[in-house]
Protein backbone atom coordinates (compact mmCIF):
# COMPACT_ATOMS: atom_id res chain seq x y z
CA UNK A 1 0.00 0.00 0.00
CA UNK A 2 2.81 2.42 0.87
CA UNK A 3 4.60 2.25 -2.47
CA UNK A 4 1.96 3.60 -4.84
CA UNK A 5 1.27 6.47 -2.48
CA UNK A 6 4.94 7.42 -2.57
CA UNK A 7 5.21 7.29 -6.32
CA UNK A 8 2.03 9.35 -6.54
CA UNK A 9 3.67 12.10 -4.56
CA UNK A 10 6.47 12.31 -7.08
CA UNK A 11 3.97 12.36 -9.89
CA UNK A 12 1.90 15.09 -8.39
CA UNK A 13 5.05 17.13 -7.86
CA UNK A 14 5.78 16.77 -11.53
CA UNK A 15 2.24 17.87 -12.20
CA UNK A 16 2.55 21.09 -10.30
CA UNK A 17 5.97 21.71 -11.79
CA UNK A 18 4.76 21.41 -15.36
CA UNK A 19 1.84 23.65 -14.45
CA UNK A 20 3.90 26.51 -13.18
CA UNK A 21 5.85 26.82 -16.42
CA UNK A 22 3.56 26.40 -19.38
CA UNK A 23 5.53 25.81 -22.56
CA UNK A 24 3.23 27.19 -25.22
CA UNK A 25 1.93 30.49 -23.87
CA UNK A 26 4.28 33.20 -22.71
CA UNK A 27 2.84 34.49 -19.44
CA UNK A 28 -0.32 32.64 -18.78
CA UNK A 29 -2.38 34.01 -15.89
CA UNK A 30 -3.24 31.70 -12.97
CA UNK A 31 -6.88 31.73 -14.08
CA UNK A 32 -7.12 28.88 -16.58
CA UNK A 33 -10.01 28.93 -19.01
CA UNK A 34 -11.93 25.74 -18.49
CA UNK A 35 -12.64 23.43 -21.37
CA UNK A 36 -14.44 20.19 -20.58
CA UNK A 37 -14.20 17.36 -23.04
CA UNK A 38 -16.99 14.79 -23.04
CA UNK A 39 -17.38 11.46 -24.72
CA UNK A 40 -19.40 8.29 -24.22
CA UNK A 41 -23.12 7.55 -24.04
CA UNK A 42 -25.18 10.15 -25.84
CA UNK A 43 -27.75 10.57 -23.07
CA UNK A 44 -25.12 11.21 -20.39
CA UNK A 45 -22.99 13.42 -22.63
CA UNK A 46 -26.06 15.58 -23.25
CA UNK A 47 -26.88 15.85 -19.53
CA UNK A 48 -23.31 16.74 -18.51
CA UNK A 49 -22.77 19.04 -21.44
CA UNK A 50 -25.90 21.01 -20.57
CA UNK A 51 -25.00 21.22 -16.88
CA UNK A 52 -21.60 22.77 -17.62
CA UNK A 53 -22.75 25.08 -20.39
CA UNK A 54 -25.58 26.37 -18.23
CA UNK A 55 -22.96 27.67 -15.81
CA UNK A 56 -20.85 29.19 -18.59
CA UNK A 57 -18.20 26.51 -18.82
CA UNK A 58 -17.09 25.57 -22.32
CA UNK A 59 -17.51 21.98 -23.40
CA UNK A 60 -16.40 19.93 -26.33
CA UNK A 61 -18.48 16.89 -27.20
CA UNK A 62 -16.21 14.43 -28.94
CA UNK A 63 -17.96 12.34 -31.56
CA UNK A 64 -14.81 10.43 -32.40
CA UNK A 65 -11.28 10.22 -31.12
CA UNK A 66 -9.59 11.73 -34.17
CA UNK A 67 -10.56 15.27 -33.12
CA UNK A 68 -9.06 14.85 -29.68
CA UNK A 69 -5.47 15.66 -30.71
CA UNK A 70 -6.23 19.14 -32.05
CA UNK A 71 -7.76 20.41 -28.80
CA UNK A 72 -5.80 18.27 -26.34
CA UNK A 73 -3.69 21.13 -25.00
CA UNK A 74 -6.71 23.29 -24.17
CA UNK A 75 -8.69 20.62 -22.34
CA UNK A 76 -8.78 21.06 -18.56
CA UNK A 77 -10.83 17.97 -17.66
CA UNK A 78 -12.16 14.98 -19.58
CA UNK A 79 -15.30 12.93 -18.96
CA UNK A 80 -15.67 9.39 -20.28
CA UNK A 81 -19.36 8.66 -19.90
CA UNK A 82 -19.83 5.19 -21.33
CA UNK A 83 -21.82 3.40 -18.70
CA UNK A 84 -21.25 -0.24 -19.56
CA UNK A 85 -17.63 -1.37 -19.51
CA UNK A 86 -16.83 -2.37 -23.06
CA UNK A 87 -14.09 -2.17 -25.67
CA UNK A 88 -15.09 1.30 -26.79
CA UNK A 89 -14.81 2.65 -23.27
CA UNK A 90 -11.39 1.07 -22.93
CA UNK A 91 -10.27 2.64 -26.21
CA UNK A 92 -11.62 6.03 -25.20
CA UNK A 93 -9.85 5.96 -21.86
CA UNK A 94 -6.61 4.86 -23.44
CA UNK A 95 -6.77 7.64 -26.03
CA UNK A 96 -7.55 10.26 -23.37
CA UNK A 97 -4.72 9.03 -21.20
CA UNK A 98 -2.21 9.04 -24.06
CA UNK A 99 -3.24 12.35 -25.57
CA UNK A 100 -4.03 14.66 -22.66
CA UNK A 101 -1.25 16.22 -20.56
CA UNK A 102 -0.74 14.08 -17.50
CA UNK A 103 -2.13 16.61 -15.04
CA UNK A 104 -5.58 16.73 -16.64
CA UNK A 105 -8.17 14.77 -14.65
CA UNK A 106 -9.98 11.93 -16.40
CA UNK A 107 -13.38 11.45 -14.83
CA UNK A 108 -14.98 8.20 -15.87
CA UNK A 109 -18.34 6.64 -15.20
CA UNK A 110 -17.51 3.89 -12.71
CA UNK A 111 -20.95 2.49 -12.09
CA UNK A 112 -20.31 -0.88 -13.72
CA UNK A 113 -16.55 -1.19 -13.19
CA UNK A 114 -14.32 0.23 -10.46
CA UNK A 115 -12.08 3.13 -11.40
CA UNK A 116 -9.14 1.08 -10.12
CA UNK A 117 -9.86 -1.58 -12.70
CA UNK A 118 -10.46 0.97 -15.48
CA UNK A 119 -7.12 2.65 -14.85
CA UNK A 120 -5.03 -0.44 -14.25
CA UNK A 121 -3.13 -0.20 -17.57
CA UNK A 122 -2.66 3.54 -17.43
CA UNK A 123 0.67 5.23 -16.97
CA UNK A 124 -1.06 8.03 -15.07
CA UNK A 125 -3.30 6.25 -12.61
CA UNK A 126 -3.25 9.25 -10.30
CA UNK A 127 -5.54 11.31 -12.53
CA UNK A 128 -8.48 8.92 -12.77
CA UNK A 129 -11.60 9.66 -10.75
CA UNK A 130 -14.77 7.56 -10.83
CA UNK A 131 -18.18 9.19 -11.06
CA UNK A 132 -21.72 7.90 -10.56
CA UNK A 133 -22.70 9.15 -14.01
CA UNK A 134 -26.14 7.66 -14.38
CA UNK A 135 -29.05 9.03 -16.41
CA UNK A 136 -31.52 11.33 -14.58
CA UNK A 137 -29.33 11.88 -11.50
CA UNK A 138 -27.53 15.04 -12.65
CA UNK A 139 -30.76 17.02 -12.41
CA UNK A 140 -30.35 16.78 -8.64
CA UNK A 141 -27.90 18.71 -6.47
CA UNK A 142 -25.23 16.15 -5.58
CA UNK A 143 -22.64 14.20 -7.56
CA UNK A 144 -21.05 11.02 -6.25
CA UNK A 145 -17.34 10.57 -6.91
CA UNK A 146 -14.95 7.73 -6.17
CA UNK A 147 -11.19 8.09 -6.28
CA UNK A 148 -9.15 4.91 -6.63
CA UNK A 149 -6.32 4.11 -4.22
CA UNK A 150 -3.97 5.68 -6.81
CA UNK A 151 -5.85 8.95 -7.26
CA UNK A 152 -3.85 11.93 -6.03
CA UNK A 153 -5.36 14.38 -3.59
CA UNK A 154 -4.68 17.23 -6.02
CA UNK A 155 -6.72 15.60 -8.76
CA UNK A 156 -9.57 14.68 -6.41
CA UNK A 157 -9.67 18.25 -5.12
CA UNK A 158 -9.60 19.66 -8.62
CA UNK A 159 -12.61 17.56 -9.65
CA UNK A 160 -14.46 18.58 -6.51
CA UNK A 161 -13.75 22.26 -7.29
CA UNK A 162 -14.98 21.76 -10.83
CA UNK A 163 -18.35 20.59 -9.47
CA UNK A 164 -18.38 23.39 -6.89
CA UNK A 165 -18.17 25.78 -9.82
CA UNK A 166 -21.41 24.43 -11.28
CA UNK A 167 -23.08 24.46 -7.83
CA UNK A 168 -23.10 20.71 -7.28
CA UNK A 169 -22.24 19.18 -3.95
CA UNK A 170 -19.98 16.16 -4.07
CA UNK A 171 -19.74 13.00 -1.99
CA UNK A 172 -16.60 10.87 -2.04
CA UNK A 173 -17.36 7.17 -1.68
CA UNK A 174 -15.22 4.04 -1.82
CA UNK A 175 -14.45 2.71 -5.26
CA UNK A 176 -17.06 -0.04 -5.66
CA UNK A 177 -19.40 -1.20 -8.43
CA UNK A 178 -22.75 0.59 -8.40
CA UNK A 179 -21.48 3.23 -5.95
CA UNK A 180 -24.42 4.34 -3.77
CA UNK A 181 -27.39 5.85 -5.59
CA UNK A 182 -27.29 3.83 -8.84
CA UNK A 183 -26.95 0.65 -6.80
CA UNK A 184 -29.97 1.30 -4.57
CA UNK A 185 -32.01 2.62 -7.48
CA UNK A 186 -31.32 -0.35 -9.77
CA UNK A 187 -32.27 -2.78 -7.02
CA UNK A 188 -35.58 -0.94 -6.52
CA UNK A 189 -36.29 -1.04 -10.27
CA UNK A 190 -35.36 -4.71 -10.38
CA UNK A 191 -37.78 -5.54 -7.54
CA UNK A 192 -40.52 -3.53 -9.27
CA UNK A 193 -40.03 -5.74 -12.33
CA UNK A 194 -40.00 -8.95 -10.32
CA UNK A 195 -43.36 -7.71 -9.04
CA UNK A 196 -44.54 -7.25 -12.65
CA UNK A 197 -43.10 -10.64 -13.53
CA UNK A 198 -45.09 -12.27 -10.73
CA UNK A 199 -48.22 -10.48 -11.93
CA UNK A 200 -48.83 -8.94 -8.50
CA UNK A 201 -50.03 -5.69 -10.07
CA UNK A 202 -49.66 -3.85 -13.39
CA UNK A 203 -46.62 -1.66 -14.14
CA UNK A 204 -48.84 1.41 -13.98
CA UNK A 205 -50.24 0.44 -10.60
CA UNK A 206 -46.77 -0.28 -9.24
CA UNK A 207 -45.58 3.19 -10.25
CA UNK A 208 -48.68 4.80 -8.73
CA UNK A 209 -48.22 2.81 -5.53
CA UNK A 210 -44.61 3.90 -5.03
CA UNK A 211 -45.40 7.54 -5.66
CA UNK A 212 -48.41 7.68 -3.35
CA UNK A 213 -47.61 4.97 -0.79
CA UNK A 214 -44.01 6.08 -0.10
CA UNK A 215 -43.50 9.44 -1.86
CA UNK A 216 -40.85 8.25 -4.35
CA UNK A 217 -39.87 11.02 -6.78
CA UNK A 218 -40.78 8.82 -9.78
CA UNK A 219 -42.49 5.49 -10.22
CA UNK A 220 -39.66 2.93 -10.43
CA UNK A 221 -40.68 1.49 -13.80
CA UNK A 222 -41.00 4.81 -15.60
CA UNK A 223 -37.75 5.84 -13.89
CA UNK A 224 -36.14 2.72 -15.36
CA UNK A 225 -37.46 3.70 -18.75
CA UNK A 226 -35.89 7.18 -18.42
CA UNK A 227 -32.56 5.66 -17.38
CA UNK A 228 -32.73 3.00 -20.06
CA UNK A 229 -33.44 -0.57 -19.01
CA UNK A 230 -30.18 -1.74 -20.61
CA UNK A 231 -28.29 0.57 -18.25
CA UNK A 232 -30.13 -0.82 -15.25
CA UNK A 233 -29.29 -4.37 -16.32
CA UNK A 234 -25.64 -3.40 -16.87
CA UNK A 235 -25.36 -2.22 -13.26
CA UNK A 236 -27.11 -5.29 -11.84
CA UNK A 237 -25.00 -7.68 -13.91
CA UNK A 238 -21.86 -5.89 -12.77
CA UNK A 239 -22.97 -6.21 -9.13
CA UNK A 240 -23.77 -9.85 -9.68
CA UNK A 241 -20.27 -10.46 -11.02
CA UNK A 242 -18.44 -8.40 -8.43
CA UNK A 243 -20.30 -9.98 -5.51
CA UNK A 244 -21.27 -13.45 -6.73
CA UNK A 245 -24.52 -12.99 -4.88
CA UNK A 246 -27.97 -14.08 -5.97
CA UNK A 247 -29.53 -10.92 -4.57
CA UNK A 248 -28.41 -9.16 -7.77
CA UNK A 249 -30.07 -11.58 -10.19
CA UNK A 250 -31.98 -9.71 -12.87
CA UNK A 251 -35.74 -10.14 -13.30
CA UNK A 252 -36.16 -11.98 -16.63
CA UNK A 253 -38.73 -9.45 -17.82
CA UNK A 254 -36.27 -6.61 -17.12
CA UNK A 255 -33.67 -8.34 -19.27
CA UNK A 256 -36.22 -8.64 -22.08
CA UNK A 257 -37.10 -4.99 -21.82
CA UNK A 258 -33.41 -4.12 -21.95
CA UNK A 259 -33.08 -5.99 -25.23
CA UNK A 260 -36.30 -4.75 -26.78
CA UNK A 261 -35.58 -1.24 -25.55
CA UNK A 262 -39.25 -0.73 -24.85
CA UNK A 263 -41.78 -1.18 -22.18
CA UNK A 264 -42.87 -4.75 -21.68
CA UNK A 265 -46.49 -4.92 -22.74
CA UNK A 266 -48.03 -6.58 -19.74
CA UNK A 267 -51.78 -6.89 -19.50
CA UNK A 268 -52.91 -3.43 -18.43
CA UNK B 1 -76.79 6.70 2.00
CA UNK B 2 -73.87 7.08 4.38
CA UNK B 3 -71.55 4.12 4.58
CA UNK B 4 -71.22 2.62 8.02
CA UNK B 5 -67.65 1.59 8.84
CA UNK B 6 -66.58 -0.54 11.77
CA UNK B 7 -62.98 -0.34 12.93
CA UNK B 8 -61.40 -2.92 15.19
CA UNK B 9 -58.20 -1.81 16.90
CA UNK B 10 -57.99 1.90 17.71
CA UNK B 11 -54.20 2.26 17.65
CA UNK B 12 -52.17 4.36 15.20
CA UNK B 13 -53.81 2.96 12.08
CA UNK B 14 -57.32 2.46 13.45
CA UNK B 15 -57.43 6.08 14.61
CA UNK B 16 -56.15 7.29 11.23
CA UNK B 17 -58.81 5.33 9.35
CA UNK B 18 -61.55 6.58 11.70
CA UNK B 19 -60.32 10.14 11.13
CA UNK B 20 -60.63 10.06 7.33
CA UNK B 21 -63.83 8.02 7.35
CA UNK B 22 -65.59 10.52 9.63
CA UNK B 23 -64.38 13.46 7.54
CA UNK B 24 -65.71 11.78 4.42
CA UNK B 25 -69.20 11.52 5.90
CA UNK B 26 -69.16 7.86 6.92
CA UNK B 27 -70.48 6.75 10.29
CA UNK B 28 -67.72 5.11 12.29
CA UNK B 29 -67.95 2.50 15.02
CA UNK B 30 -64.58 2.45 16.73
CA UNK B 31 -63.78 -0.60 18.82
CA UNK B 32 -60.71 -1.77 20.77
CA UNK B 33 -60.29 -4.38 23.51
CA UNK B 34 -58.78 -1.61 25.57
CA UNK B 35 -61.35 1.10 26.41
CA UNK B 36 -58.68 3.57 27.42
CA UNK B 37 -57.18 3.25 23.91
CA UNK B 38 -60.50 4.26 22.31
CA UNK B 39 -60.70 7.38 24.47
CA UNK B 40 -57.12 8.40 23.66
CA UNK B 41 -57.68 7.60 20.02
CA UNK B 42 -60.65 9.98 19.74
CA UNK B 43 -58.58 12.63 21.52
CA UNK B 44 -55.84 12.21 18.95
CA UNK B 45 -58.32 12.48 16.07
CA UNK B 46 -59.61 15.67 17.69
CA UNK B 47 -56.08 17.04 17.88
CA UNK B 48 -55.22 16.15 14.26
CA UNK B 49 -58.47 17.65 12.96
CA UNK B 50 -57.80 20.88 14.89
CA UNK B 51 -54.48 21.10 13.09
CA UNK B 52 -56.26 20.73 9.75
CA UNK B 53 -58.65 23.51 10.79
CA UNK B 54 -55.68 25.72 11.71
CA UNK B 55 -54.17 25.06 8.31
CA UNK B 56 -57.53 25.88 6.66
CA UNK B 57 -57.79 22.43 5.17
CA UNK B 58 -61.19 21.82 6.74
CA UNK B 59 -63.71 24.13 8.41
CA UNK B 60 -64.58 24.17 12.07
CA UNK B 61 -68.02 22.89 11.14
CA UNK B 62 -66.55 19.97 9.13
CA UNK B 63 -64.63 19.00 12.22
CA UNK B 64 -67.60 19.21 14.59
CA UNK B 65 -69.79 17.13 12.30
CA UNK B 66 -67.06 14.57 11.69
CA UNK B 67 -66.52 14.07 15.40
CA UNK B 68 -70.24 13.37 15.95
CA UNK B 69 -70.01 10.56 13.40
CA UNK B 70 -67.50 8.59 15.49
CA UNK B 71 -69.15 6.20 17.95
CA UNK B 72 -67.00 4.65 20.66
CA UNK B 73 -67.85 0.96 20.93
CA UNK B 74 -66.87 -1.20 23.85
CA UNK B 75 -68.78 -4.27 22.70
CA UNK B 76 -67.69 -5.89 19.45
CA UNK B 77 -71.25 -7.16 18.85
CA UNK B 78 -72.27 -3.55 18.18
CA UNK B 79 -70.50 -3.72 14.80
CA UNK B 80 -73.33 -5.96 13.48
CA UNK B 81 -74.87 -3.28 11.27
CA UNK B 82 -71.66 -2.06 9.59
CA UNK B 83 -71.28 -2.22 5.79
CA UNK B 84 -67.59 -2.94 6.21
CA UNK B 85 -65.40 -3.82 9.19
CA UNK B 86 -61.74 -2.86 8.94
CA UNK B 87 -59.38 -4.67 11.26
CA UNK B 88 -56.25 -2.85 12.52
CA UNK B 89 -55.13 -4.83 15.56
CA UNK B 90 -51.57 -5.90 16.23
CA UNK B 91 -49.64 -7.80 13.54
CA UNK B 92 -50.08 -11.35 14.82
CA UNK B 93 -51.62 -14.08 12.71
CA UNK B 94 -53.20 -15.93 15.69
CA UNK B 95 -54.86 -12.79 17.03
CA UNK B 96 -56.12 -11.82 13.57
CA UNK B 97 -57.47 -15.29 12.79
CA UNK B 98 -59.34 -15.49 16.11
CA UNK B 99 -60.76 -12.04 15.49
CA UNK B 100 -61.95 -12.85 11.95
CA UNK B 101 -63.64 -15.99 13.19
CA UNK B 102 -65.56 -13.81 15.62
CA UNK B 103 -66.28 -11.07 13.05
CA UNK B 104 -67.62 -13.68 10.63
CA UNK B 105 -70.25 -14.57 13.24
CA UNK B 106 -71.30 -11.10 14.34
CA UNK B 107 -71.06 -9.11 11.07
CA UNK B 108 -74.05 -8.55 8.79
CA UNK B 109 -74.09 -11.29 6.14
CA UNK B 110 -73.38 -8.82 3.31
CA UNK B 111 -70.64 -6.91 5.15
CA UNK B 112 -67.07 -6.81 3.86
CA UNK B 113 -64.34 -7.87 6.27
CA UNK B 114 -61.08 -6.06 5.59
CA UNK B 115 -57.65 -6.43 7.19
CA UNK B 116 -55.01 -3.72 7.31
CA UNK B 117 -52.18 -6.24 7.65
CA UNK B 118 -48.81 -5.19 6.21
CA UNK B 119 -47.06 -8.52 6.07
CA UNK B 120 -49.44 -11.39 6.78
CA UNK B 121 -51.32 -13.49 4.24
CA UNK B 122 -54.86 -12.20 3.61
CA UNK B 123 -55.72 -15.66 2.29
CA UNK B 124 -54.72 -17.23 5.56
CA UNK B 125 -56.74 -14.71 7.61
CA UNK B 126 -59.75 -15.28 5.33
CA UNK B 127 -59.49 -19.03 5.88
CA UNK B 128 -60.58 -18.48 9.50
CA UNK B 129 -64.03 -17.44 8.22
CA UNK B 130 -66.87 -19.32 6.57
CA UNK B 131 -67.10 -16.69 3.83
CA UNK B 132 -63.56 -16.03 2.57
CA UNK B 133 -65.00 -14.44 -0.58
CA UNK B 134 -65.97 -11.36 1.44
CA UNK B 135 -62.54 -10.99 3.09
CA UNK B 136 -60.10 -8.53 1.54
CA UNK B 137 -56.88 -6.68 2.37
CA UNK B 138 -57.13 -2.93 2.75
CA UNK B 139 -53.60 -1.73 3.31
CA UNK B 140 -53.43 1.91 4.41
CA UNK B 141 -50.20 3.83 4.97
CA UNK B 142 -49.07 5.83 7.97
CA UNK B 143 -50.08 8.64 8.57
CA UNK B 144 -53.42 7.62 7.07
CA UNK B 145 -54.82 11.14 6.64
CA UNK B 146 -51.75 12.21 4.63
CA UNK B 147 -50.82 9.16 2.54
CA UNK B 148 -53.01 8.92 -0.54
CA UNK B 149 -52.74 5.22 -1.30
CA UNK B 150 -54.64 2.11 -0.27
CA UNK B 151 -53.53 -1.29 -1.55
CA UNK B 152 -56.56 -3.51 -2.08
CA UNK B 153 -55.40 -7.07 -1.64
CA UNK B 154 -57.16 -9.91 -3.37
CA UNK B 155 -56.89 -13.15 -1.38
CA UNK B 156 -57.10 -16.52 -3.12
CA UNK B 157 -60.87 -16.65 -2.56
CA UNK B 158 -61.80 -12.96 -2.50
CA UNK B 159 -64.70 -12.33 -4.93
CA UNK B 160 -64.45 -9.71 -7.64
CA UNK B 161 -67.63 -8.15 -6.23
CA UNK B 162 -65.87 -7.65 -2.90
CA UNK B 163 -62.94 -6.03 -4.73
CA UNK B 164 -65.23 -3.65 -6.64
CA UNK B 165 -67.07 -2.63 -3.48
CA UNK B 166 -63.86 -2.17 -1.52
CA UNK B 167 -62.40 0.06 -4.25
CA UNK B 168 -65.57 2.18 -4.12
CA UNK B 169 -65.31 2.52 -0.33
CA UNK B 170 -61.61 3.46 -0.47
CA UNK B 171 -62.43 6.08 -3.08
CA UNK B 172 -65.19 7.38 -0.85
CA UNK B 173 -62.48 7.83 1.78
CA UNK B 174 -60.57 9.98 -0.70
CA UNK B 175 -57.88 7.42 -1.51
CA UNK B 176 -56.18 6.25 -4.66
CA UNK B 177 -56.30 2.49 -4.99
CA UNK B 178 -54.36 -0.27 -6.64
CA UNK B 179 -55.35 -3.92 -6.63
CA UNK B 180 -52.61 -6.38 -5.74
CA UNK B 181 -52.36 -10.13 -5.48
CA UNK B 182 -51.88 -11.59 -2.04
CA UNK B 183 -48.09 -12.03 -2.17
CA UNK B 184 -45.61 -11.06 0.58
CA UNK B 185 -45.31 -7.31 1.06
CA UNK B 186 -47.93 -6.69 -1.67
CA UNK B 187 -46.44 -3.91 -3.84
CA UNK B 188 -45.19 -1.04 -1.70
CA UNK B 189 -43.43 -2.89 1.11
CA UNK B 190 -41.89 -5.27 -1.40
CA UNK B 191 -40.60 -2.76 -3.95
CA UNK B 192 -39.40 -0.50 -1.12
CA UNK B 193 -37.40 -3.31 0.49
CA UNK B 194 -34.16 -2.62 -1.46
CA UNK B 195 -34.32 1.05 -0.40
CA UNK B 196 -33.49 -0.23 3.10
CA UNK B 197 -31.68 -3.49 2.42
CA UNK B 198 -29.33 -2.24 -0.30
CA UNK B 199 -28.45 0.80 1.83
CA UNK B 200 -27.65 -1.57 4.71
CA UNK B 201 -25.58 -3.76 2.36
CA UNK B 202 -23.64 -0.73 1.15
CA UNK B 203 -23.05 0.30 4.77
CA UNK B 204 -21.91 -3.23 5.66
CA UNK B 205 -19.33 -3.04 2.84
CA UNK B 206 -18.03 0.22 4.26
CA UNK B 207 -18.59 2.12 1.00
CA UNK B 208 -19.41 5.19 3.08
CA UNK B 209 -21.17 6.25 6.29
CA UNK B 210 -24.81 6.35 7.43
CA UNK B 211 -24.87 10.16 7.16
CA UNK B 212 -23.33 10.14 3.70
CA UNK B 213 -25.69 7.49 2.32
CA UNK B 214 -28.67 9.52 3.57
CA UNK B 215 -27.21 12.69 2.06
CA UNK B 216 -26.57 10.98 -1.29
CA UNK B 217 -30.02 9.38 -1.49
CA UNK B 218 -31.72 12.72 -0.80
CA UNK B 219 -29.51 14.99 -2.86
CA UNK B 220 -28.49 12.72 -5.72
CA UNK B 221 -31.65 10.61 -5.91
CA UNK B 222 -34.23 13.24 -4.95
CA UNK B 223 -35.86 11.13 -2.23
CA UNK B 224 -37.56 12.99 0.64
CA UNK B 225 -35.77 11.02 3.34
CA UNK B 226 -32.63 8.89 3.52
CA UNK B 227 -32.99 5.17 4.27
CA UNK B 228 -31.41 5.37 7.72
CA UNK B 229 -33.46 8.34 8.88
CA UNK B 230 -36.53 6.53 7.64
CA UNK B 231 -35.66 3.26 9.40
CA UNK B 232 -35.13 5.22 12.64
CA UNK B 233 -38.52 6.85 12.16
CA UNK B 234 -40.39 3.61 11.36
CA UNK B 235 -38.51 1.85 14.17
CA UNK B 236 -35.69 -0.59 13.53
CA UNK B 237 -37.63 -3.26 15.44
CA UNK B 238 -40.64 -2.91 13.11
CA UNK B 239 -38.54 -2.57 9.94
CA UNK B 240 -36.39 -5.57 10.84
CA UNK B 241 -39.36 -7.78 11.64
CA UNK B 242 -41.07 -6.89 8.34
CA UNK B 243 -37.86 -7.77 6.45
CA UNK B 244 -37.47 -11.01 8.39
CA UNK B 245 -41.08 -11.96 7.75
CA UNK B 246 -40.75 -11.26 4.02
CA UNK B 247 -37.48 -13.21 3.85
CA UNK B 248 -39.25 -16.22 5.37
CA UNK B 249 -42.31 -15.86 3.17
CA UNK B 250 -40.12 -15.74 0.06
CA UNK B 251 -38.51 -18.99 1.22
CA UNK B 252 -35.15 -17.36 2.03
CA UNK B 253 -34.68 -15.67 -1.32
CA UNK B 254 -31.41 -13.71 -0.87
CA UNK B 255 -33.08 -10.59 -2.33
CA UNK B 256 -34.84 -10.19 1.00
CA UNK B 257 -32.03 -11.14 3.35
CA UNK B 258 -32.11 -9.14 6.60
CA UNK B 259 -29.03 -7.25 7.77
CA UNK B 260 -26.79 -8.02 10.72
CA UNK B 261 -26.28 -4.33 11.32
CA UNK B 262 -29.98 -3.76 11.85
CA UNK B 263 -30.35 -6.95 13.88
CA UNK B 264 -27.72 -5.71 16.28
CA UNK B 265 -29.48 -2.36 16.71
CA UNK B 266 -32.65 -4.25 17.59
CA UNK B 267 -30.76 -6.44 20.08
CA UNK B 268 -29.32 -3.31 21.69
CA UNK B 269 -32.78 -1.77 22.00
CA UNK B 270 -31.77 1.00 19.58
CA UNK B 271 -35.10 1.16 17.77
CA UNK B 272 -34.65 4.71 16.50
CA UNK B 273 -36.52 7.89 17.37
CA UNK B 274 -38.84 6.24 19.88
CA UNK B 275 -35.91 5.03 22.02
CA UNK B 276 -33.83 8.14 21.26
CA UNK B 277 -31.11 5.99 19.69
CA UNK B 278 -30.80 4.15 16.42
CA UNK B 279 -28.59 4.85 13.44
CA UNK B 280 -28.60 8.39 14.81
CA UNK B 281 -28.61 9.75 18.32
CA UNK B 282 -31.73 11.75 19.24
CA UNK B 283 -30.91 12.48 22.86
CA UNK B 284 -31.26 16.11 23.82
CA UNK B 285 -27.94 17.71 24.57
N1 LIG C 1 -48.11 1.56 11.87
C1 LIG C 1 -47.95 1.49 10.56
O1 LIG C 1 -47.14 2.21 9.98
C2 LIG C 1 -48.78 0.53 9.76
C3 LIG C 1 -48.94 0.77 8.38
C4 LIG C 1 -49.76 -0.11 7.64
C5 LIG C 1 -50.34 -1.18 8.26
N2 LIG C 1 -50.14 -1.40 9.60
C6 LIG C 1 -50.84 -2.56 10.21
O2 LIG C 1 -51.94 -2.09 10.93
C7 LIG C 1 -52.20 -2.93 12.05
C8 LIG C 1 -52.23 -2.08 13.30
O3 LIG C 1 -51.02 -1.39 13.46
P1 LIG C 1 -50.86 -0.14 14.44
O4 LIG C 1 -49.54 0.46 14.14
O5 LIG C 1 -52.04 0.70 14.38
O6 LIG C 1 -50.78 -0.86 15.86
P2 LIG C 1 -51.07 -0.28 17.31
O7 LIG C 1 -50.25 -1.07 18.25
O8 LIG C 1 -50.93 1.20 17.32
O9 LIG C 1 -52.61 -0.59 17.56
C9 LIG C 1 -53.13 -1.89 17.70
C10 LIG C 1 -54.39 -1.83 18.58
O10 LIG C 1 -55.07 -3.06 18.52
C11 LIG C 1 -55.68 -3.31 19.80
N3 LIG C 1 -55.98 -4.73 19.87
C12 LIG C 1 -55.15 -5.77 20.05
N4 LIG C 1 -55.81 -6.92 20.02
C13 LIG C 1 -57.11 -6.62 19.80
C14 LIG C 1 -58.30 -7.39 19.66
N5 LIG C 1 -58.27 -8.72 19.72
N6 LIG C 1 -59.45 -6.74 19.45
C15 LIG C 1 -59.50 -5.40 19.39
N7 LIG C 1 -58.40 -4.63 19.51
C16 LIG C 1 -57.23 -5.23 19.72
C17 LIG C 1 -54.65 -2.80 20.77
O11 LIG C 1 -55.23 -2.49 22.01
C18 LIG C 1 -54.09 -1.57 20.05
O12 LIG C 1 -54.78 -0.41 20.45
C19 LIG C 1 -51.13 -4.00 12.02
O13 LIG C 1 -51.62 -5.13 11.35
C20 LIG C 1 -50.03 -3.34 11.22
O14 LIG C 1 -49.21 -4.29 10.57
C21 LIG C 1 -49.39 -0.55 10.35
Amino acid sequence: MKKPVKSEKIKSKKVSASRSKPKTEKSKPVEVKQLICLLGDELLVKEYSAAFQEKGIAVQELKNLSTLKTSAKKITAAFELTLASNEQKEKNLQALDETLPENVPIISSSVTETILSQSKHSKHKHRFVGIAAFPTLLSNSLVELSPSIHTSKEIADEVKTLFDSIKKETAMVQDGVGMVMPRILCQIINEALFTVQNDVATPKEIDEAMKHGTNYPHGPISWGEMIGFANVVAVLDALYHSHHEERYKVAPVLRQMAIAGIFWKAKE
Amino acid sequence: MAISIGIVGAGTMGAGIAHIAALNKCTVSLYDINEEVIRRSVERINFEMKRSVDKNKISDDDMKQALTRIKKRTNINDLDTCDIIIEAVLEDIRVKKDLFKKLDQIAHHTAILATNTSSLSVTSIAAATKKPERVVGMHFFNPVHLMKLVEIVKGAKTSSETITQTIAIAEKLGKKTIVTKDTPGFVVNRVARPFYSEALKILSENVTTVEEIDRIVKKSGGFKMGPFELMDMIGNDVNFSVTESMFQQFFNDPRFQPSHIQKQLVEAGMFGKKTKQGFYNYEEK
